[in-house]
């Protein structure tokens, strides 16, 4: 309940299914009104993280608050305050699109009506419609629907957009920025898991890439992008053999040389502006190539 | 106006933002008085943070380029920067002695950057005029 402390506090968290490690030692932290990203391959851990913060499961070493407070100890009080999008949704078959809202409904103290019409003429979704004959998309606007009308100060997506046509994910992000977001500015949380990086470049705060359940990697969106630098230089001759500071990986390719800088970059542009290039470039990589990278080095 | 977000820049979203109001307005291509975006709809187009827009509105706001009515949303201000000409004169001489810098480092020597900066000049005035023309017709 302590208004100062993180949205979401993980600390040297440990869970293992039998004998395979799921997440090992990882730690991170949100800020209240932050967007994060937590970003890894299939299998990461970043779904285990998750449900260790949703008391879905139990944290075998470290420990995970939410607002706080222990999710284990404070079931009630921590989910009354957040929703959750998972990656596989299930509704009952029986119900309609109207019933399955009144019934979600029905476990909040507060839902938004305004909101939930909006997002209705929104999506075109059919209220009367039973949840099974839903197509994917559907379902997915369905569980958003359910997650923003609470007006929860912290929202979880858990691949919430994996396997979603373009047009679907891209309304899906323009809903959570738009009706999620327009609320309490300052204080709506979010905590974002992804391979799908790029959809989300602009909405991303700050993340963590997690790699075998620990993290490889942990940066504010804008310092990532001004820190890797893509850098294209084309030499008369054979490129010339410089001093790869920080240089994570290169290529070289007759006269070309391509460079992804790990910060120094404005230090490799210089020296390599030394050999008189015939070309030079640099541009900062996005998110999505952060994430290359970092996994790759 | 129309925004557009380019994250290989490299540059901080709410600052290319910031440069594209601010640049807008020097053009005539945002008139003062006229609007701008509200918040939502364009941190919805462009699918970046709701905050990352609101923070550049607020230094928008701060620089004295725009102004926000409460209920109405925010307007393109005449340009009177609350600043003392010799902060101002500061803060242009900060810019100028990067451009120069660059020049250098791109070989472009100093009479050239001279009339370059001449021509753009030029061309950014057209362009106001233009712009000028444009809304009294």
């Amino acid at each position: 309940m302590n208004s100062l402390s993180p949205a979401i506090e993980i600390q040297n968290l440990a869970y293992a299914y039998g004998k395979a490690d799921a997440v090992h030692d990882l730690s991170f932290r949100v800020q209240t009104g932050r967007c994060y990203g937590l970003f890894g391959r299939n299998g990461a851990g970043k779904t285990t993280t998750m449900k260790c913060l949703l008391n879905l499961l139990r944290p075998q070493r470290g420990l995970a608050r939410v607002f706080g407070l222990d999710p284990a100890k404070a079931e009630v009080d921590v989910k009354r305050r957040l929703a959750y999008v998972p990656d596989q949704l299930a509704f009952y078959p029986w119900m309609t699109v109207r019933e399955t809202l009144d019934y979600l409904a029905s476990f909040r103290e507060h839902w938004n009506q305004k909101k939930e019409q909006e997002l209705f003429d929104r999506f075109g979704l059919d209220p009367a419609k039973r949840t099974d004959a839903l197509s994917k998309g559907q379902r997915t606007q369905l569980a958003l629907i359910a997650a923003i009308c609470p007006d929860p100060e912290l929202l979880v997506l858990d691949e919430s957009t994996s396997g979603l046509d373009p047009i679907v994910r891209r309304e899906f992000i323009e809903t959570v920025i738009g009706a999620y977001q327009e609320g309490h500015p300052g204080t709506r949380t979010i905590l974002i898991s992804t391979h799908l990086i790029a959809e989300f470049e602009g909405l991303i705060d700050e993340f963590t890439i997690i790699e075998q359940g620990a993290a490889v990697l942990s940066l504010e969106a804008d310092a990532a992008r001004a820190r890797y630098q893509r850098i294209r230089a084309r030499f008369s001759q054979a490129p010339p053999e410089i001093e790869l500071n920080g240089a994570l990986c290169m290529r070289r390719e007759g006269r070309e040389l391509e460079l992804i800088a790990n910060g120094g970059g404005p230090a490799l542009m210089e020296s390599l502006r030394k050999h008189n290039p015939e070309s030079l470039s640099s541009e900062a990589l996005t998110l999505e190539e952060i994430f290359v990278a970092a996994l790759k080095s | 106006m129309l925004f557009h977000i380019n994250f290989k820049s490299g540059m901080p979203a709410y600052l290319q933002l910031v440069d594209q109001v601010k640049a807008a307005a020097a053009s005539g291509e945002l008139q003062p008085g006229e609007p701008l975006p509200s918040i939502r709809p364009l941190a919805e187009e462009l699918r970046l943070n709701r905050n990352t827009v609101a923070k550049a509105y607020a230094e928008l706001e701060s620089l004295g380029v725009i102004e926000s009515l409460p209920g109405k949303g925010c307007f393109l201000k005449q340009n009177h920067s609350p600043l003392r000409k010799e902060i101002r004169r500061k803060l242009l001489i900060e810019e100028i002695d990067q451009a120069i810098v660059m020049a250098h480092h791109l070989q472009v020597p100093g009479p050239e950057f001279l009339h370059l900066t001449h021509e753009r000049m030029t061309a950014l005035e057209d362009k106001r005029r233009a712009n000028q023309d444009h809304k009294e017709k």
